[in-house]
């Protein structure tokens, strides 16, 4: 079924646009520029902040575009004196109380406001600073969200997400006219588990998040695509990071990147806030039983221990590796013939799930073990087997194990120390696909690049897979 | 042989000027004697109007408000940081010395500031760019500071608290405005 299109001319040249649409969003998919502020993709058009104004022939004052329906031949202009002044002035009543105080702003760099005061604005204020009506400052409303009153253009995307988004009604507008302010519900504050979308539908600095705030100013971040690994539900995100002189690769935030396929442009704040566990406490050492022993030490404990011992060998592979990198294990269990298990019941998390990006199957890549065709079931494991655990976080039941691990062993659960323990490198250092709860696959890049790299999992394999300790596992009988 | 072979490469270069005098040298020569034994004469008779400065025990005198010394961070009024750690200076300064670790600030007084301010010396190169980027007149290179002195490498990057001990050496503009407007 095609979409229904009518000719407008848009600027003296005629484009095709669907009428089924309103104009705005037809226009800016078609590379307009009009600047905006209570339109939002994923909320619709609320027609409450008169930014997008344009001309339109035959109409005696300028529409907003966000909410006039298109008609065929309407001859519109989005440029011009005349449009342009009237913006001005709005942006000017938006900024009659605004702080201007972009230099602590956390949004300064990517707002609106700031933006659009470039590119229309460049007036002279008229209202002294001393002149601005005072507003709340830094107040806490839960869920990770810090609300700046003063910088809020009142555009109600925050309020609308969390009555037409997450059905919970947390937020509403408070006062009348220009004392208007955005404000909880008395006595509550937010608590969805997505309230921190908000402080990316924001287009000002009024919402910041609290985890972001004051850690880096976003002109320094370097952005790179990837995919959020809290669940299976597998959330298109874009990482912020940056590496400066001072200091190394550090990963600042997660935001939600755009994929109507999966999460549309939102994704929850447990996964949000899951960029902390990329990059705190990391196994960076090798480890006999509980003594730390240097790399080149434990590369030859490594290969010796594969090499010589005759035990039958069995591999459990974390099912949040990448597909390349199951797929890499399956090769490596082949050449030692041993059996790989990747365990799928230690991910399930039924409080965790919800009926949106949520899933109760917390392991990212679930579908592509599955796929591969590795064994999801827990193998019984006798004394005599060794257990090559891949950061499995059920993998540590028996003495006899090499562990490679991403993160340091929690020794609060009664962990059994390993043989030998290898760091390998969490998902943000290495890269691959995964296969998402519903088969969709997606591709993370590697985002950081640290000064004291740890070896992926494919490197590690490659130590002992090489051409020289192949020809040990020839003559080997197949464990049963 | 060998001689000959290098002789072959002397290249004849032709006699500068047009006079004869020019092309006999030595009067410009004597010249630029006269020139050299006049400053002779004249040091010698006094030697403390040389241009020459016993540096370090002799300290410059011609150090200017203009002049470019070391940084310092500004107090506002009340004594406290004015720096509200913007990244300004940091995203400005060409040879990226400049480290900052922002904080919220939590007296009531602003909303932000420094918790590490670190400027590395030996990597400045002293363009003040910092201070012509700075929104907040928090930073200044107005100390009078010229030399920077240190056994370690460390001993060169400035924190925080340094360069808030460091002190205007200079009467600008706005102190003298301020002192105007106090009596």
């Amino acid at each position: 079924m095609s979409t229904p299109s009518v000719t407008i001319t848009v600027d003296g040249a005629p484009i095709e646009v669907n009428p089924e649409r309103m104009l705005l969003p037809e226009l800016l998919d078609k590379g307009f520029s009009i600047p905006h502020f209570c339109y939002q993709e994923s909320l619709g058009s609320d027609g409450n902040c008169r930014m997008c104004m344009v001309e339109i022939a035959g109409k005696k004052r300028p529409q907003i575009a966000c909410d006039t329906p298109i008609v065929t031949g309407m001859e519109i202009r989005t440029r011009g004196e005349s449009i342009e002044k009237v913006r001005r002035d709005i942006l000017e009543l938006e900024l009659i109380n605004h702080p201007v105080d972009c230099p602590i702003c956390d949004q300064a760099g990517e707002c609106s406001l700031q933006d659009y005061y470039m590119e229309y604005g460049l007036y002279q204020g008229k209202v002294d600073k001393k002149e601005k009506h005072p507003f709340d400052k830094h107040i806490d409303l839960g869920a990770n969200v810090m609300h700046d009153q003063e910088r809020c253009v009142l555009c109600q995307r925050c309020v609308r997400f969390c009555r037409d988004v997450t059905h919970t009604d947390e937020l509403c507008v408070a006062g009348r006219g220009d004392r208007s302010y955005i404000t909880t519900v008395p006595g509550e504050k937010l608590h969805n588990n997505y309230a921190m979308n908000i402080v990316d539908l924001c287009p000002v600095g009024a919402l910041t998040s609290k985890d972001f705030r004051f850690q880096q100013r976003v002109w320094f971040l370097a952005t790179s695509p990837s995919v959020c690994h809290g669940c299976a539900k597998g959330c298109a995100i874009d990482i912020d990071h940056a590496k400066s002189k001072y200091h190394d690769d550090t990963i600042y935030r997660f935001r939600p990147r755009k994929n109507p396929e999966i999460n549309g442009e939102f994704i929850c704040d447990a996964g949000r806030l899951s960029y902390k566990e990329t990059q705190t406490n990391l196994l960076k050492t090798c480890h006999i039983r509980k003594e730390t022993l240097p790399e080149a030490e434990a590369l030859d404990r490594w290969r010796a221990i594969l090499t010589e011992d005759e035990y039958p060998i069995v591999v459990l592979a974390d099912a949040n590796l990448y597909t390349e990198e199951l797929a890499a294990l399956q090769a490596f269990a082949r050449t030692l013939h041993a059996r790989l298990y990747a365990p799928l019941e230690a991910y399930h998390d039924p409080a965790f799930g919800d009926d949106w990006l949520k899933s109760p199957q917390r392991a990212a890549n679930s579908e592509g073990v599955k796929r591969l065709g590795i064994a999801t079931e827990m193998p019984t494991i006798n004394d005599n087997t060794l257990v090559i655990n891949v950061n499995h976080p059920d993998g540590h039941r028996t003495a006899n194990r090499i562990d490679l691990l991403t993160h340091q062993p929690d020794e609060d659960t009664g962990r059994v120390p390993a043989r030998l323990t290898l760091p390998i490198a969490p998902w943000v250092q290495s890269s691959g696909h995964l296969i998402n709860e519903d088969g969709i696959k997606q591709y993370c890049e590697q985002v950081l690049r640290r000064n004291d790299p740890i070896p992926t999992l494919i490197e590690r394999l490659k130590q002992v897979t090489d051409e020289e300790y192949d020809k040990h596992f020839d003559n080997r009988e197949t464990a049963s | 042989m060998n001689d000959t072979a290098k002789s072959t490469r002397i290249t004849t270069v032709p006699r500068y000027g047009d006079q004869t005098a020019d092309k006999f040298y030595l009067p410009a020569i004597y010249a630029g004697i006269k020139v050299t034994l006049g400053h002779f004469v004249r040091n010698f008779r006094d030697i403390t109007a040389m241009e020459t400065l016993e540096y370090p025990e002799e300290q410059p005198t011609d150090i200017t408000p203009r002049y470019r010394g070391l940084h310092r961070l500004t107090h506002r009024e009340d004594g406290s940081i004015r720096c509200v750690a913007c990244f300004m200076c940091a995203t400005a300064c060409p040879a990226g010395c400049i480290n900052i670790v922002a904080t919220e600030r939590t007296d009531g007084i602003d909303e932000k500031m420094p918790e590490i301010f670190a400027i590395d010396t030996l990597e400045c190169v002293f363009c003040g760019m910092c201070v012509e980027a700075c929104p907040c007149d928090a930073i200044r290179m107005d100390t009078g500071i010229f030399s920077v002195t240190g056994q370690a490498r460390e001993d060169f990057v400035l924190d925080r608290d340094r360069l808030l001990s460091h002190t205007g050496a200079f009467e600008t503009e706005q102190t003298r405005n301020k002192e105007a407007s106090h009596d």
